[in-house]
Parts: C-alpha cells; sequence; structure tokens
C-alpha cells in the first residue's frame, strides 16, 4: 500500500514536472500542451512497422504521461484511401498522419487536408524537409543494396559497378528489386535513379539481362536474399534492410558510392482533427533531438536531423558513400506531385519497361 | 431415384398448395434482405465504376472512362487469362480429386483414413499467403526439398514461379473443399441403392461410377463452381508465387492499376468488381443449367438411410494409401512444416545449417507488439460468434433456396453467389464506405460487428452451398409430415428438422470459425485500434517484410484451429456431415 503511495507521488509529481515546455520552445508552447491535457488524445495513421514505432510511442508517452495514443499502422495506399473517404464522411479519423508515400502525403497536404503549423523545431531543419508549415520530413531513409553474404563477399560500390557483376551469366535470376508498376515507394526510388545517378538506364538494362525479380513488397525481397534465392536486392528501404541485418548476420546491407537516393518519410496534421494540440506536441517530439535520437538508436528508422548520434543517422551514410555531396535527398516539396501526373508516369514505365526487356 | 422423387412430388401437391401461400411472404422478406446486404456493397462497386472521381468527391461526373482504361489494358487482358487458367486448374484437379478422396474415406475400408480426414482439412484454414511462403521454403527454388534434389541430380527439376505450377497448387491446395462438399452428401446417401447394385454383382468402381457418384452430382457441381468462383478470387498464393515474374491475376493486377496512376485508382477498380460480379452471375448460370431446379430432385434420404458395410478396397488398398500420403505430404505436411520451422529459425536455404540459426526470437519479438494478445482474442470472438451469426444466416438463405418458389429461389442463387467473386480487398473498402456513408450503421465501424457482418456477406457463396448441401439431405416427407398434423411451417421446420440437422450445423460452424480465422483482406480496411484480428495484422507485417514474424504469428494461427477442430472432433463433430 505504501509503495502504491509512493509511486501515486512520484507519478503525481513527476507528470507536471515532465509536461512543461520543452527547453528552447517559446513560451506560449505551454497553451498547447495545457490544451492538450484536455484532448487526453491522438489518433495516428502511419505506415511505419508498429514493433519501430513503439519505441517512439512509449518514449513520447513518457514526456506527456497524459496522451492515450491510438495507433493505426496500415499500407500507404490503405492508409490514403481510409483518410480521405473518412474526412468526406466526416467521420472521425486521424489526428497525425506519418507515411512513407511521399507523393500521397505531399498531394493531401496540398489538397488542403493539413493544418498549418510553424514547429518550434523547424528551424532546425533544412528547407527541403518542409513544404511550406504544412508537411515536415521526419527521417532520411536511404535506398540501399541489400545482399547475402554467404554468396557475395565484397558487394558493388558504385551502379557502374554493380551493372558490370550482373553481367556475369552466374548472375543470371539472383537479383530482385521493385517493380514500379505495383509499388508506389519503388517508382518513388526507382523514377529518381533516372534523375539523379548518371547511368542509372544502364544499370536497368542489366537488371532486364539478367532476370531480375520485380516485386511489389520489400517482404518477399528480402526473405528471398535470406534465403539466397536472390544474392542481392536493389533499392530495399535501408531502414528496414538495418533492422533485418540486426537480427540477421547473413544479411548485409551496402551503399552506393556515386549517388545514393534518400526518402523523407513526411508527416502532417489533419486539418480535421479532434485533437490537434496532442498532435502538435507528436510533431514537435518527433522532429526533437529527443525523438530523433529514439529513430536513430532504437526504432532504427534513420534520423533526418543533423547532429544525432546513433547507428541510423545520416552521418553513417555520408561516411559511407564518400560524404554528403553524394546522397540525393528527394526533397518534401510540391515537385513531387509531378511523378502523379499521367504522363510523367508512363513515360518513366515504358522507358523502365523497355530497358528491362532489352529492346 | 427420379421415379421415387416424382411420386413424392405428386403425393405433396395437395397439401403442398395449400401451405405454400405462406411462405411466399416470407421468401420474399428474405429475398429482399439478402438482397440489400448482397446488393448493397456491390451496387456502390457498380456506381462508384461510372464515375471520374471518388464517390465521395465534391466535383464528379458520369463517365465510361474507367471502363475505357481497363479494357484496353493489355495487363488486364493477360491477368484475366491467367486467372481463369488458375481457376481451370482448380477445376480439373480439385474436382476430381476432392470426389475420389470423399469416397475412399466414407465408402471404403481404405488404412488411415481417421488421420488422413484430419489432415486433409489443414489448407483450408491455413491463410494462403503462409501455404505460399510455405511452399517457397520447401519447393522454391533453395528450398528443403529442391536443395536435395539439386545435391543428388545436380538441378532442380521444377519451378513453382510459373502460371502452370500456381495452377496446379492451386488446384491441390483447394481439394479439401469439394472433398467437404461430396462427403458431406456421400455420408448421408441411402446406401441400400448402393447395396442393391452390390447385390447384383456389381464391383466396387462399378458401384462408385454408377451409383455413388451420380447421387452426389448435384454437390459435385456445386464445389466445381466454386471452385471457379474462389479461382478468380484466389489472392495470397499467386501474390506470393506470382510476384517475382510479374505473373499477375485478376486481384494482383488490382496493385498494378495503383502503381500506374500513383493515386488508388477507384474508378478501374470498381470496374474489375463488376467484370468479376458479371462473371459470377455467369458461373451460377452454368450450375443452374447443369443442376436444373435444385431442391427437390436430389434429396437422398432423411430417416430411411442406413449404413452399408465398406468397399473392400483388397489389394488396391496400399496404392490409394500411397497416393493418399504423397498427396498429404506435398500439400499439406511438408509447407505447414516450412512454415513452422521458419518461425524458429533467423535465415534458411542453400549453405545454411539449420542448426545454427535455431531461435526463439521471433516469438518473443511478436510479443511486444501491443495489439497481438488483443488480436488473438478478437480473433476468437469473431471466429466463434461471427461463425455462429454466419451459420444462421446461411441456413435461413439455405432454407429459402430450397423451399420456396422458383422465382424467389432462382433470385436467390444468383443473388448468394456474388459476394465472394469481388477481390476481398475491393470489398473490404465498399464495406468501409458503407460504414462510413451510411450514417444509421455508422456506429458499428468501431466494433467486432463490422468485421464479422462483412466476413458473413463476403462468405456467403461458400456457407449458402454448404448449408444447402446439409439441408439436401434432409428429406422434407418428414417436415411435411409434421405439417400435415398441424404444425405451422417454422414449428415444423423447428421440431422436425433442425434436430436432424444439429451435427451438420456444428459442423458448418466449424468450418465458418476456421474461415473466419484465417481470413485476412476483408479486414484490412476496417481495422481500427481495438478490432484487430490475426489475419490483418499478418497483411500489414507483409509489407514491411517481417517473414519470421509471420512465421510465428501463422504457428500460433495454426495451434490455435488445430486445437479447436480437436476438440470438436472429440466432441463428436464431423466436419463434412
Amino acid at each position: 500500500m505504501q509503495k502504491i503511495v509512493c509511486v501515486t507521488l512520484a507519478l503525481a509529481a513527476a507528470a507536471p514536472a515532465l509536461a512543461q515546455v520543452p527547453k528552447g520552445y517559446p513560451a506560449s508552447y505551454q497553451k498547447t500542451v495545457d490544451e492538450a491535457k484536455k484532448e487526453k488524445k491522438l489518433v495516428i495513421y502511419s505506415s511505419t512497422d508498429q514493433a519501430s514505432a513503439q519505441f517512439l510511442l512509449d518514449d513520447f508517452k513518457a514526456l506527456y504521461p497524459f496522451v492515450d495514443v491510438e495507433y493505426n499502422d496500415i499500407g500507404t495506399t490503405q492508409l490514403y484511401s481510409r483518410y480521405i473517404s473518412e474526412a468526406a464522411a466526416g467521420g472521425k479519423s486521424a489526428d497525425f498522419l506519418w507515411s512513407s508515400g511521399m507523393e500521397l502525403q505531399v498531394k493531401l497536404a496540398t489538397d488542403g487536408y493539413a493544418l498549418a503549423y510553424t514547429s518550434p523545431e523547424a528551424k532546425n531543419y533544412a528547407a527541403t524537409s518542409k513544404l511550406d508549415n504544412i508537411l515536415y520530413g521526419t527521417t532520411m531513409e536511404p535506398g540501399v543494396l541489400v545482399y547475402n553474404k554467404r554468396f557475395v563477399k565484397k558487394p558493388p560500390t558504385t551502379h557502374a559497378e554493380f551493372a558490370r557483376v550482373l553481367a556475369d551469366s552466374k548472375m543470371n535470376g539472383k537479383v530482385a528489386t521493385w517493380d514500379p508498376e505495383k509499388s508506389g515507394i519503388g517508382f518513388t526510388f526507382l523514377h529518381e535513379d533516372t534523375v539523379a545517378v548518371s547511368g542509372a538506364m544502364d544499370l536497368f538494362k542489366a537488371l532486364g539481362k539478367s532476370g531480375a525479380g520485380q516485386y511489389s513488397s520489400s517482404g518477399v525481397m528480402m526473405e528471398k536474399v535470406i534465403s539466397g534465392e536472390h544474392y542481392f536486392g536493389y533499392n530495399v528501404i535501408g531502414s528496414y534492410a538495418l533492422l533485418r541485418a540486426e537480427k540477421v548476420p547473413d544479411i548485409g546491407v551496402a551503399y552506393f558510392r556515386d549517388k545514393t537516393v534518400a526518402f523523407q518519410r513526411p508527416a502532417f496534421i489533419s486539418k480535421l482533427a479532434e485533437h490537434p494540440n496532442t498532435a502538435k506536441l507528436f510533431l514537435d517530439y518527433l522532429l526533437s533531438t529527443r525523438g530523433q535520437t529514439v529513430m536513430a538508436n532504437k526504432s532504427l528508422i534513420y534520423a533526418l536531423r543533423p547532429g544525432i548520434e546513433g547507428p541510423a543517422v545520416p552521418k553513417n551514410v555520408y561516411s559511407k558513400i564518400g560524404g554528403k555531396k553524394n546522397l540525393v535527398v528527394i526533397p518534401v516539396s510540391r515537385d513531387l506531385l509531378k511523378n502523379l501526373d499521367p504522363a510523367v508516369r508512363n513515360d518513366f514505365l515504358n522507358d523502365w519497361r523497355s530497358a528491362l526487356k532489352g529492346q | 431415384m427420379t421415379g421415387r422423387s416424382q411420386g413424392r412430388m405428386d403425393a405433396q401437391d395437395l397439401p403442398a398448395k395449400q401451405i405454400r401461400l405462406k411462405p411466399a411472404y416470407w421468401g420474399i422478406l428474405l429475398t429482399v434482405v439478402v438482397a440489400v446486404l448482397v446488393l448493397s456493397p456491390l451496387g456502390l462497386l457498380a456506381y462508384q465504376s461510372l464515375l471520374s472521381a471518388p464517390f465521395f468527391a465534391p466535383i464528379k461526373q458520369v463517365s465510361l472512362d474507367a471502363y475505357k482504361y481497363v479494357l484496353t489494358d493489355p495487363a488486364f487482358y493477360r491477368a484475366l487469362f491467367n486467372s481463369f487458367v488458375i481457376a481451370l486448374g482448380m477445376v480439373v484437379i480439385a474436382v476430381p480429386f476432392g470426389t475420389a478422396l470423399a469416397f475412399l474415406v466414407n465408402k471404403t475400408d481404405l488404412p488411415f483414413r481417421k488421420a488422413f480426414e484430419l489432415l486433409l482439412l489443414t489448407p483450408t484454414f491455413v491463410s494462403p499467403i503462409i501455404l505460399g511462403i510455405g511452399f517457397t521454403i520447401v519447393f522454391g527454388p533453395v528450398g528443403l526439398v529442391s536443395n536435395v534434389f539439386q545435391d543428388v541430380f545436380g538441378r532442380v527439376p521444377w519451378t513453382i514461379y510459373s502460371l502452370p505450377a500456381i495452377a496446379i497448387i492451386a488446384g491441390l491446395l483447394h481439394v479439401p473443399y469439394v472433398y467437404l462438399y461430396v462427403s458431406s452428401t456421400i455420408r448421408n446417401l441411402d446406401a441400400s441403392l448402393e447395396e442393391a447394385a452390390r447385390i447384383s454383382g456389381a464391383g466396387i468402381w462399378t458401384v462408385a461410377l454408377n451409383v455413388t457418384i451420380p447421387l452426389v452430382r448435384p454437390s459435385v457441381v456445386y464445389s466445381a463452381m466454386l471452385m471457379l468462383l474462389l479461382g478468380f478470387e484466389i489472392f495470397g498464393l499467386p501474390l506470393v508465387l506470382g510476384d517475382s515474374k510479374g505473373i499477375d491475376v485478376i486481384t494482383t493486377y488490382l496493385y498494378r492499376l495503383t502503381g500506374v496512376t500513383g493515386v488508388p485508382a477507384y474508378g478501374p477498380m470498381a470496374v474489375v468488381a463488376v467484370m468479376l460480379i458479371l462473371l459470377a452471375l455467369v458461373i451460377v448460370g452454368i450450375q443452374r443449367k447443369v443442376l436444373g431446379e435444385t431442391g427437390t430432385k436430389y434429396t437422398s434420404v432423411g430417416a430411411k438411410g442406413y449404413r452399408s458395410a465398406r468397399f473392400k478396397l483388397g489389394k488396391a488398398r496400399w496404392w490409394m494409401v500411397l497416393i493418399t500420403a504423397l498427396y498429404l505430404l506435398v500439400t499439406v505436411i511438408l509447407p505447414v512444416f516450412g512454415v513452422v520451422l521458419r518461425s524458429f529459425v533467423t535465415s534458411w536455404g542453400a549453405g545454411v545449417n539449420l542448426l545454427d540459426v535455431l531461435t526463439l526470437k521471433n516469438y518473443s519479438a511478436i510479443f511486444t507488439l501491443p495489439d497481438l494478445s488483443r488480436g488473438v482474442v478478437n480473433t476468437f470472438i469473431v471466429a466463434a460468434v461471427g461463425g455462429f451469426v454466419a451459420v444462421g444466416v446461411y441456413l435461413t438463405i439455405a432454407s429459402g433456396i430450397l423451399r420456396s418458389t422458383p422465382n424467389l429461389r432462382r433470385t436467390l442463387d444468383y443473388i448468394s453467389g456474388l459476394p465472394r467473386s469481388v477481390p476481398g480487398l475491393i470489398m473490404g473498402l465498399a464495406f468501409l464506405w458503407l460504414f462510413l456513408f451510411f450514417k444509421p450503421i455508422g456506429f458499428l465501424r468501431t466494433t467486432l460487428a463490422s468485421l464479422i457482418i462483412a466476413y458473413t456477406i463476403v462468405w456467403l457463396p461458400y456457407g449458402v452451398r454448404l448449408l444447402t448441401a446439409t439441408l439436401m439431405q434432409i428429406s422434407k416427407d418428414l417436415e411435411e409430415a409434421a405439417r400435415m398434423v398441424g404444425a405451422s411451417p417454422l414449428k415444423a421446420f423447428q421440431k422436425v428438422t433442425l434436430p436432424l440437422l444439429q451435427s451438420g450445423l456444428l459442423s458448418a460452424w466449424l468450418l465458418m470459425f476456421m474461415q473466419f480465422v484465417r481470413e485476412y483482406s476483408t479486414g484490412v480496411y476496417l481495422l481500427t485500434p481495438g478490432t484487430e484480428v490475426l489475419g490483418s495484422l499478418i497483411v500489414s507485417l507483409w509489407a514491411t517484410g517481417a517473414v519470421d514474424s509471420i512465421a510465428a504469428l501463422s504457428s500460433i494461427q495454426i495451434v490455435i484451429i488445430s486445437i479447436v477442430y480437436l476438440i470438436a472432433n472429440r466432441l463428436g463433430v464431423k466436419a463434412g456431415e
């Protein structure tokens, strides 16, 4: 009994201390915290694996114990469909949307679904990670080359070298990559390759000649690299690869030194949010040093903010690819809407198909 | 047979005229209710297929663009063709094999038939995604069995990533469905007909081919049509096995639709659904043509049935055991073993000593998921309660089909054949829309009731056929006898037919329980915190590639169903009765 009293007292004492305005934030932030206390709840729709996100949710809860977080782990397409349907029906929906489908997030935010909010953390981020004050990039996740260490001793480090490796007839059917016709994130990665990587088309042709398997989810791709059915998985999302490599010693993660493409996982607060103030707290938390540190060390989703320490941070990627100059981070901007233009999509997909078929 | 039922029809005529008037009312009511349940999601999809934008968008026009798009897309026809090949493979493989097995297990002295029957049902309650993974682990390019062949012969003489392979595997995996339908009828056959044939000197195979099989013909036809329907709806297996080579079927073609436009293309998706609905109408039409007016014609026997001695297979019995065992080994034991094995290792494939990579971490990892325990409980509730609700609904519809006027019967037949023809993902989306935009039922969305309703409607074609087959064995003679002595239709049904149905209903409940545990795609859009179910949790893990967690979850799922199944079996519930 005494113990319970102690714990209760400790909690009571801790709660207000924890729920204070974070350092460096304006004093008016107290109002947001107070309002959030009344809201008590936060509904998140996210494509981030719950197992990864849980670390962030737990830490956020420690910071603001009065918040009850409802986390919905859903695929990018379903997330989009569900949100716009709920918004149109005027039903209950998400307060906060966090998804790796960059184009879809930009579309939602610019279609007027996002609440304008200037985060106190925003100043710590580059202009390419923000779209006005409605959409914020939160991560920097590179596309990597996953390989099976049982079969590959020295992975290639440039796209051209990779293409040469694939020319060997022993590599026939040994590579996996996305099917950009079936996967949104696959499209984003491969399309950006053609923009940022010189010789991307040559690599695509090499992929075609070697009979690369094309997949619609990173799930099968990674599983097949683990089993050795494929030796390489090209453009696999770096965060998932890192998480996997930690558990499976056979899995290696390699980066391209000529150019590596990375996407950001954009987040926004819904204009229709029932709990907008709590959503603000969560956005600021994700962008804060504290949140980014949890991402880099526990969730193993690559942090975006400069100066964070841990295994999944930009610094580590830079050192592997020969400097920041070789990293192409897809900006959070209206330009991404072009990727949804049927003409742009068809042009790329036609190029892709003809490269893969060797025509 | 024909003469007998003809005689009964005549005898029935007099009282039937007075009696039939009343059931017409509830027949109409029933038809209307079923039509509303089934046609509201399907009608919404049909409406969406004619619009230029989402139906809820403020600006939209009626347009045929979506039809133009889909009908001029070569990828659509490729997918349609592939689906057709798979559906055909299922009919050609599953129907004869399932029928033969039903005969062997129920009518002959096949050794180990009890054990065979238990194992046989496994594919019906393991999610096809999981079985696909299982097949890859065992028969894939670096699979356990493939590696043995590689070592001995220097090459693997097969591939499982081709259209014919997927069709064959799909066929093998659906054998149990046919088995269930056919054996439920075989068990209740009037054995005197077979006896008569045997006494007249007919051999076992002659009896099987000329007496038994013709007697169970309706259930064979039903199951063939179900195979066609399920063949076009199949999703998990081609998703896993056809992905790398770009072998699309109609359901995976939907991914391509979204991938090509970048945003969900509701119009074209709805068009695909409409096409599949039309196809289902055709299939039900064929079924009706082949069977004629179902109902009275094929009633085998109610109270008079008695069981004959089993056929002696003689020397052939060991060949039959061998073939059945081989089938079970390839289709059930090895793939399930593969999945369970996968759940205990971190990696596998050529050059891996499995002993080095053994782990329990996959299990501890899934228990860190906060929704998992809730998912397990919810799955139980949806399966148990939902299964109960579903059986009640299907029983009502099935007796409506068998006992109402020909017009209503036809309508019910067609309507109840439709829902499973639309891919689960689209059906799920349609249900989400209904719960969102039809306010009176909106409050159900965040409860398990939404899943139960959706599952019940989606599995209508399967369940109604199942219960029709069950009901058809109960001769109407008994019920009518009760009516003659003054019982109301409801009372006659309650007091006479229902008790006779008891074990059949328990079995139907068990089957629905297993289907609902494994169902996955329909629930994806209906998940909210608090309504997670295992099947849909697996789908969300699939995207990030946590196959080890998926394997662990599936193993748990398999264990749950096996326990329930074994308990039910102990209690005397036979899945096929």
